[in-house]
């Protein structure tokens, strides 16, 4: 597995290269000595840096707020409960996917194919209840499993079998497009659908719409697993270092293979809350929902714990860019003012962590 | 000083001074190269050695002191990399910066340039005639289409002195070797050494920094020593005068007596009584070819043998990396299936500090104390998660008994030095409280200060019974710490030292000789 590892590895850390094998890479002696002088400096620096950089993504976010709660053309709408609700109900989708993209990105893989699987797993709660007559709690289930056997033929090529991730799962998620085509037959599944799951989709609670309360939960649970499980820190271990992971007695591929089936079952759920939202199935391949959830995971990778993908600045980063992206709709910017703004966030917010990691002579 | 004139000074440093901030790295250091002599550069990590070479080099500016290389004056503040190029100095890391997959004529041009015609296409014949030339001035055996990985790691490296001096071979020139065989086994570092050694008797001048006392004391001329940014003794050799010996000179890098022989003594020597710890018969796999040994609570057992003689396999086997293919195994007891993997057998009690630290040991981004509760993660677990708190006080207790140097457990393991890294690793291990401790080059890249602690560190080990195996290139390592010696060869075990016989000649010769027998048996 040491090929696919190794070339997919610029995932594990947002820092770039910051891995293993660079030239300069830690450890070598000679360049001790100055390490050893600098160690002993104080620390206040370097803690206010770490500081700025842990929260710059959220001072961020509360900045573009502010402004556009201020700027006349969008402050009529943009601060309003019901301006929340939208953008908290229709980017829910987006968030949980970016959640499951961070589960094999932790410990270094790529996983393209949870688009895919979001939309495959769509379809087919929606063809089980319309075509199937199944209920609504076997289609989930059926839904769930089958988004976890994906994650886990993912997972088993490229932990067993040593393939590539970017690769194989890019292949993968072509397949499921074609599969969506050939089960819908490149028809919108609209009748059957369960009412209760299209009610839960557009009912607010609290004022927040009630698939908000899904994505906490689920956002609750992986951060515990990532962070307060062996299993989690395993992952962020693998991440760093695949061999040293492996002989301090981490079952690499059973943790990697494992965190794929998460993943998959999380896109899984990812499938019937849209379903839930839209309320019919349409023959789409996922890309649209998978390149937002990246690029949130990796804007989260720069904030809470920076040059790490983890839960809460996955969230940030998903709150961030749709909030931006409200306001510029709001304010009636260009259609393509969005896109745009995305692209240069997304690439300032990698340029921001790689030069900060080099800047604490991690990737020099 | 000796009373050499000016002309035969290559370099002389004074008062050079250097701040990190509120640190001190150097303090008013001295240092200064006769023309045509090996000139060793030593110190602990942290006394600043590094620094004076990366200010030497330009890299870091330098706040103060004067230099004179090669007749030309100038301030250390100003000093560039750019002079240090004109000035005639040479650098070549510890990293030697070679690309493996290209040819050695590629890897040279890549440095001063392809000879192109008009239109920027390469004069390949005229590029290869001067790598040749180059091969054949630094007596490197090799074709200049070779590629550099196929060389062997000896010849790595004088490609890459010889690259780093290919403009300038007037005797002019000033080689500085950082660490040039850290990570060379014995034999390659001798052959390394002798090579420069040669070079210095045509008149190169060459400084090098080493952490091998031995092979500093066989090679270099003059020696410089640093101590927290000062340099504390210049030794200056000559017909006349006796060479140091690595007692004074750690005397020195340490500012205390030093007793090097106190690493000899042992407290007694532990009875091969009762049951093996380890029981080896007949075992087979990669390149073990019927390995047998035993080994007993409290002992430290040394694994000799050339690169492929099967060192690293015999242990990684053990550890459950690799599966043997036959044979039998029996760990603390316990009869093995083969099928066991690391995590099985680490359960059994055995730990393993493998040779490669920084990619297979080290999990650079992460913090220290993640670093050292990597192999103890489940005991952090309850329902409320990972009890952090308590994991970084056991991290800090754990710093503090293996006395490793760091600002903070929460720092990247990255800004540790080597030396402090592989006391982390091993102490990562140790606190699992093994039984069986298998060590692959555990001393590799480490200097002097922290070998000494990490040997107290293994001692220690076994003498609450624990049962080591040091696999080691380093001979005077396995004769200083190990109880007996088995050599490797070709897979088998081919002889044994113990008691008097256990020397670094006698190891040597067991090698070596081995090395005959076999090529005879081919």
């Amino acid at each position: 597995m040491s090929t696919s590892v190794t070339s997919s590895r610029g995932a594990g850390t947002a820092g770039a290269a910051a891995g293993s094998g660079t030239p300069e890479s830690p450890g070598t002696a000679p360049t001790t000595g100055g390490r050893a002088g600098k160690a002993g400096r104080p620390r206040r620096g370097h803690d206010l840096r770490g500081l700025a950089e842990k929260n710059a993504l959220l001072v961020l976010l509360l900045g573009v707020v502010v402004f556009f709660s201020v700027l006349p053309a969008s402050s009529e709408r943009f601060a309003t409960s019901e301006n929340l609700a939208v953008i908290l109900g229709t980017q829910a989708t987006v968030a949980l996917l970016a959640l499951a993209v961070v589960l094999p990105l932790v410990s270094g893989y790529f996983d393209f194919s949870l688009g895919a699987n979001a939309a495959a797993s769509g379809v087919l709660a929606a063809g089980l209840m319309s075509k199937e007559d199944m209920s609504l709690a076997v289609a989930c289930v059926v839904c769930l499993v089958f988004g976890s056997l994906v994650g886990l033929f993912n997972g088993v090529l490229v932990t067993r079998f040593g393939l590539n991730s970017f690769v194989t799962t890019l292949g993968v998620a072509t397949l499921l497009g074609g599969l969506i085509q050939w089960y819908t037959g490149g028809q919108t599944i609209l009748v059957g659908i369960s009412p209760a799951l299209v009610d839960f989709g557009s009912i607010n609670v609290y004022g927040v719409p009630a698939v908000v309360y899904v994505v906490l939960l689920v956002a609750l649970v992986l951060w515990y697993v990532l962070t307060h499980t062996p299993y989690g820190r395993s992952l962020y271990a693998i991440g760093a270092n695949p061999r040293a992971a492996k002989l301090v007695g981490i079952r690499t591929d059973r943790y990697v293979t494992a965190s794929f089936v998460l993943a998959g079952a999380v896109a899984a759920l990812v499938g019937i809350l849209q379903l839930a939202r839209t309320g019919s199935a349409t023959a789409d391949s996922g890309n649209s929902l998978l390149f937002p959830a990246l690029a949130a995971a990796f804007l989260g990778a720069t904030a809470v714990r920076p040059g790490f993908f983890n839960v809460v600045g996955t969230l940030i980063g998903v709150l961030f860019v749709s909030i931006t992206v409200s306001g510029l709709t709001v304010a009636s910017a260009a259609a393509w003012v969005s896109p745009v703004f995305n692209g240069a966030a997304l690439l300032a917010a990698v340029g921001l962590s790689t030069y900060l990691g080099r800047a604490r002579g991690r990737a020099s | 000083m000796s009373t050499s004139t000016s002309a035969d000074l290559a370099v002389v440093v004074t008062g050079m001074t250097k701040s990190f901030g509120p640190t001190r790295a150097l303090d008013g250091a001295g240092l200064t190269l006769r023309r045509g002599t090996v000139h060793a550069l030593l110190g602990g990590n942290g006394s600043g050695k590094s620094t004076a070479i990366k200010v030497l080099a330009g890299v870091h500016p330098g706040d103060a002191g004067h230099l004179v290389v090669n007749g030309r004056e100038a301030d250390v503040a100003g000093w560039s990399a750019a002079d240090a190029a004109e000035a005639g100095l040479r650098f070549v890391h510890q990293d030697l910066g070679l690309f493996e997959q290209l040819s050695i004529a590629e890897n040279v041009a890549l440095a001063a340039g392809y000879p192109t015609r008009v239109g920027r296409s390469v004069r390949w014949k005229e590029l290869r005639a001067h790598v040749a030339e180059l091969l054949e001035r630094f007596e490197i055996d090799a074709r200049p289409e070779q590629p550099v990985g196929s060389l062997r790691p000896a010849q790595r490296t004088m490609v890459a002195i010889a690259r780093a001096l290919q403009d300038r071979d007037d005797g002019e020139a000033v080689l500085v070797l950082d660490e040039p065989t850290a990570t060379l086994p014995a034999h390659e570092s001798e052959a390394l050494l002798a090579a420069i050694r040669r070079r210095a008797d045509l008149g190169q001048t060459v400084m090098m920094v080493s952490h091998r006392m031995q092979e500093v004391l066989a090679v270099a001329d003059d020696f410089t020593v640093f101590l927290d940014g000062r340099s504390v003794a210049h030794l200056v050799g000559g017909t006349d005068v006796a060479a140091p010996t690595e007692a004074e000179l750690v005397a020195h890098m340490t500012g205390r007596a030093f007793d090097g022989e106190a690493g000899r003594e042992r407290v007694a020597v532990p009875q091969q009584a009762g049951e093996a710890a380890l029981v080896v018969d007949d075992l087979h796999g990669g390149p073990l070819r019927g390995v047998s040994l035993s080994a007993w609570p409290g002992e430290i057992v040394g694994v000799a043998g050339l690169v492929g003689s099967g060192r690293s396999a015999l242990l990684t086997t053990i550890f459950g990396v690799h599966r043997p293919s036959g044979g039998v195994l029996r760990v603390l007891g316990r009869e093995q299936t083969g099928r066991e993997d690391v995590k099985a057998r680490m359960r059994q009690g055995v730990a393993y500090v493998s040779e490669d630290r920084v990619g297979e040991s080290a999990f650079a981004n992460l913090s220290l104390r993640e670093n050292l509760s990597a192999s103890v993660l489940r005991s952090f677990w309850g329902w409320r998660g990972m009890a952090t708190t308590a994991e970084r006080r056991s991290a800090e207790e754990l710093v503090v008994s293996h006395a490793v140097k760091a600002g903070s457990v929460d720092h990247d393991f990255a800004t540790l030095s080597g030396g402090n890294q592989q006391k982390a690793v091993v102490g990562r291990w140790l606190r699992r409280a093994p039984r069986l401790l298998l060590l692959d080059e555990p001393t590799q890249g480490v200097d002097v200060m922290s070998r000494v602690d990490i040997y107290a560190t293994v001692r220690a080990a076994a003498a609450d019974g624990c049962t080591v195996l040091v696999a080691s290139s380093d001979f005077f390592e396995l004769s200083t710490l190990c109880d007996r010696v088995v050599v490797l060869r070709d897979g088998v075990v081919d002889s044994e030292l113990t008691g008097d016989e256990l020397t670094p000649d006698h190891l040597t010769a067991a090698t070596q000789s081995s090395v005959l027998t076999a090529g005879d048996a081919r």
